[in-house]
């Protein structure tokens, strides 16, 4: 029944074997590597507890592998931590997340220090306790008590998890082995690994990505990303430019999403809190709103306000006017007072802010003559989130004018109170394409028997219609749900 | 030696008698007034090396007291680790008078005070402690919020000062870091004394039970201080479903009775359920001290905004003159709303905006507008005079005139300063028009709009309900 394990054996070496590093000695050190070797030996930068020899151990995985991986000219040298500042890291680390991380929080696999000693061993224990381990994944100990346990405990111990199923992943041969079994051989073991396979890289610090690629796609990190995964800053700044060309010429928003969410976790990853960030966030925010995908735009206004609290510079009355407006959609009392609490008297002077804070209070109000007014014309592109408040305004307007009203009204008036322009229609001018919207709106919402053509007018009879639109408010005005908010 | 001994001598009479008050003195990080030194001299009496033998002496080979074994090993782990909160909370309170107060470990305090309640929360559910012994939970409970809350104020001042970096970063780097970790921590722990309490299955009169109320306020106190007055909802509802089996409201002390009514009043308020609002806030107001100032004014800044709403109400000046914060506050909405004045309401609410949404009662209080809006209307109304008496039907009741031309109301806005302007010096008919559409909607006004005439027809009895017009 089983497969021959020989295979396995094969496939499993195929991944331990690095090639010589005596072959890449040969390779021509830039004047960036050499003064990088140079400032690791400065006295200036030596780190007490940290001897010389592991320093140098360090220094040479850190080259040996750059120069494995092909990244020794893509490094950014200069700004690259130095060997003594990584072990430094690493130690901290190991003191925070206990030793075991400490093991894998390893730059450098298959450097002769006593780390990857240990590690090889901790993989040899897992070969012969695989079951055991596979229990341990299937039914994970922190399962059993999470009710008692704080969010917090919690997210800490999925950490944990997350980096012992990384262990576990590393061991390709039991994969390999389990493939096979089910007959599934595959033509060659693959030579590159994929990012999830690789070495357990740190990343549970800030780290400092190589990919070059502009594109990526978004995939939810399930545990701490490899570095060649990750795309620095000024690969991040042309990947923005480049995808919001494309958004611009093929308005595929699936991609342009995809492509900013996966923007947005590499500037996570890396602790990358500056100017850039805020303008991923910013366009991520207009995008998703021209969409009208509220639970991605909500994302990205919470962190957007984060980013304006901590001082860093960016369209604060623009996106203050959108929170303003997202907060009336989600009729969300709690969040409204919040917001009027954290505006400061700069920020009402504003007139992009003043204009969200006019429809706020014409809506308190209810008069909703002014709202749609002030639906003319709004600032920025404020509209797309009007547009989803005035569907619901138009049917609390016309509950109110079915019971004010009697015994009807000219659909003409009607349509100028509910602001049907014809605006979103080709032929504006034409003076009957307003109340020919307002029939459609009724119509849509089952009130056609209730119009009817009087003399040379259309009449909307209100006192017959006010049951209908009392209950399509209530409906209107129930729960707002919107992916993704809590 | 003998200076400390009044701390056990009071323990020994709590247990005689079973005054949980007198018991709770004992363990209270506040000395009580009669001995003010205790905290120093139980401290002194022994050392971190003999404690646990000194205690053992004192409460199980000590013939005065009369502790079953593991009452004394429960009251031997409890008064060891306030012995070892003494210490910290004794050193954080000297490098505060001796003026390093940025030297002060509150957050240490506040870890060693947990370590007491824990010990305390072993000793209930484990069922050692009786019922009668409840109020040294008040005091856990208590405590734990103050002493969070010192802990986070230091956490932010070491913070601001450079001292103390944020906590690890999470996945995602942009979540600010927490203000509030311990106060978020002191929840979570009166939550547990909460449930707790609410389990216990024990006869009434011997129930933890009768800790309830006192823990639900603590709760909501720490909640709404946390910002997150959701979760008040969810102390209302466990309350609510185990009320069967929990001694009626009625029963337990006035204090806990008034504090809880009154942030019952308040979450409901903030739901805009005004109705439950006004009953709890109202009754809270009946029971409340009237020495209890502050008490009386947080109650009268819920109900007052409440009676406007619900029965148009507005107070008198004499219960705003009982506390200058309140007159301060609430004057010139008053004043604004009893002279039918847009223009001034529009001023005060933007003079008074800052308080209002702090105390979470602008979205409210902007609603006295219809209340003005109505006001207006029904002057018109009444200047419109009576109906010509008809021929022939001399000596029967005058009549209001009903018919009102939408322009009169169009002017009485302009007056009061509604801000109905077309911009271009007229009047915005339609904006009036829907001004008094909303205020016939709304209930304010009986009638309807003939807009083809140009006027407004009124009810002809009651045109403007429980105004008497």
């Amino acid at each position: 029944m089983q497969a021959a394990p020989s295979f396995t054996a094969v496939a499993a070496r195929q991944q331990l074997q690095r090639s010589d590093p005596n072959q890449t000695q040969k390779v021509v050190w830039t004047s960036d590597v050499r003064q990088y070797v140079q400032r690791a030996f400065e006295d200036g930068n030596a780190i007490p507890g940290i001897d010389m020899t592991a320093m140098q151990e360090k220094l040479r995985a850190v080259i040996t592998q750059a120069t494995e991986s092909g990244q020794l000219e893509s490094i950014n040298w200069a700004t690259y931590p130095l060997p003594q500042e990584i072990i430094k890291t690493q130690r901290d680390q190991a003191v925070l997340y206990g030793t075991r991380s400490a093991v894998f929080a390893n730059i450098s696999a298959p450097s002769p220090d006593p780390s990857s000693q240990l590690s090889a061993r901790k993989r040899k224990n897992y070969d012969m306790d695989a079951t055991e381990a596979e229990d341990r994944a299937t039914t994970p100990p922190w399962k059993k008590k999470q009710q008692n346990k704080s969010k917090k405990q919690i997210k800490k111990e999925e950490r944990a998890e997350a980096l012992r199923m990384n262990e576990l992943s590393v061991n390709t041969d039991m994969l390999e082995k389990r493939r096979q079994r089910f007959g599934i051989v595959s033509p060659e073991p693959y030579p590159v690994l994929s990012p999830r396979d690789a070495t357990p890289e740190p990343s549970l610090g800030p780290l400092v990505g190589t990919r070059q690629t502009l594109e990526k796609n978004y995939f939810r990190l399930t545990a701490p990303p490899a570095v060649d995964t990750v795309r620095p800053l000024p690969v991040l700044e042309r990947a923005l430019t480049h995808v919001l060309a494309k958004w611009e010429n093929e308005r595929n928003y699936h991609y342009a999403c995809d492509q900013l969410k996966s923007m947005r976790q590499d500037l996570t990853v890396q602790h990358i809190k500056n100017e850039h960030t805020v303008k991923v966030y910013e366009a991520h925010a207009r995008i998703a709103l021209e969409k009208k995908d509220l639970g991605e735009y909500n994302q990205c206004q919470t962190q957007l306000r984060a980013l304006y609290k901590s001082g860093l510079s960016g369209n604060v009355e623009e996106f203050t006017a959108y929170r303003i407006l997202y907060i009336i959609y989600t009729c969300n009392r709690t969040d409204m007072n919040n917001m009027l609490a954290d505006l400061t008297s700069t920020d009402k002077r504003l007139p992009g802010v003043q204009h969200a804070l006019q429809v706020r209070s014409a809506l308190a109000s209810g008069n909703y003559h002014k709202f749609f007014k002030l639906c003319v014309d709004p600032p920025f592109i404020s509209g797309h989130l009007l547009d989803l408040i005035i569907e619901r305004e138009r049917i609390a307007a016309t509950a109110a004018i079915c019971r004010a009203y009697k015994p009807d009204v000219s659909v003409r008036f009607l349509a100028s109170e509910l602001a049907f322009d014809g605006s979103d229609e080709d032929d504006s001018d034409d003076p009957d394409v307003g109340p020919r919207q307002c029939v459609g709106f009724l119509c849509d919402h089952g009130a056609e028997s209730f119009i009817e053509r009087k003399d040379d007018d259309v009449r909307f009879s209100t006192g017959k219609s006010l049951n209908l639109f009392e209950g399509l408010k209530k409906t209107a005005f129930g729960r707002v749900d919107i992916k993704g908010q809590i | 030696m003998a200076a400390q001994e009044t701390m056990w001598h009071d323990f020994i009479d709590a247990h005689k008698v079973a005054d949980g008050y007198l018991l709770a003195t004992i363990i209270t990080p506040d000395p009580p007034a009669s001995d003010p030194a205790r905290l120093y001299n139980f401290q002194r009496w022994t050392n971190p090396y003999s404690v646990q033998t000194d205690l053992r002496y004192k409460l199980q080979y000590n013939p005065e007291m009369r502790l079953d074994k593991k009452e004394a090993s429960t009251w031997l782990e409890i008064f060891s680790d306030y012995y070892k909160f003494v210490g910290v909370l004794l050193a954080a309170e000297e490098a505060n008078n001796v003026g390093k107060a940025k030297e002060a470990d509150w957050n240490a305090v506040y870890e060693g005070w947990k370590d007491v309640v824990s010990a305390l929360h072993r000793g209930y559910s484990s069922g050692t402690l009786e019922a009668w012994t409840i109020p040294c939970l008040y005091v856990a409970g208590k405590y734990l919020r103050i002493f969070a809350i010192k802990a986070d104020e230091s956490t932010a001042t070491q913070r601001d000062s450079g001292l103390v970096f944020g906590g690890i970063q999470e996945e995602d780097a942009l979540v600010t870091v927490g203000q509030n970790d311990k106060l978020e921590d002191a929840a979570r722990q009166i939550n547990r004394i909460f449930a707790l309490c609410l389990n216990d299955r024990s006869p009434l009169e011997e129930s933890r039970k009768w800790a309830l109320y006192s823990t639900a306020n603590l709760l909501f106190k720490t909640y709404f201080r946390l910002n997150s007055i959701n979760l008040c909802k969810t102390v209302l509802r466990s309350l609510k479903a185990g009320a069967a089996d929990m001694p009626p409201l009625s029963a337990f002390p006035r204090a806990h009775q008034v504090t809880f009514k009154y942030y019952s009043g308040v979450v409901a308020f903030l739901d805009e359920d005004y109705a439950t609002a006004e009953q709890f806030l109202e009754s809270a107001y009946a029971m409340c001290l009237r020495s209890a100032a502050v008490n009386v004014r947080l109650i009268l800044t819920y109900l007052i905004p409440t009676k406007m709403l619900t029965s148009h109400r507005l107070p008198t000046q004499a219960l705003l003159k009982q506390s200058p914060q309140l007159e301060r506050l609430f004057t010139p909405i008053c004043f604004a709303i009893r002279s039918t004045d847009l223009q001034a309401f529009d001023q005060a609410m933007e003079a008074g905006e800052d308080e209002f949404v702090k105390r979470r009662i602008y979205l409210t209080l902007e609603r006295g507008r219809d209340v003005i809006l109505r006001n207006l209307f029904r002057r018109v109304f009444i200047a419109g005079g009576f109906e010509p008496a008809k021929e022939g039907e001399a000596g029967s009741q005058v009549v209001r005139r009903t018919r009102v031309p939408v322009k009169e109301f169009a002017a009485a806005l302009m007056i009061s300063g509604a801000g109905v302007g077309d911009g271009e010096g007229g009047v915005d008919g339609d904006e009036v028009e829907c001004l008094v559409a909303n205020s016939i909607y709304k209930n304010f006004m009986k009638g309807y709009i003939a807009r083809e005439r140009g006027i407004v027809v009124l009810s002809k009895g009651g045109a403007f309900p429980g105004t008497g017009v």
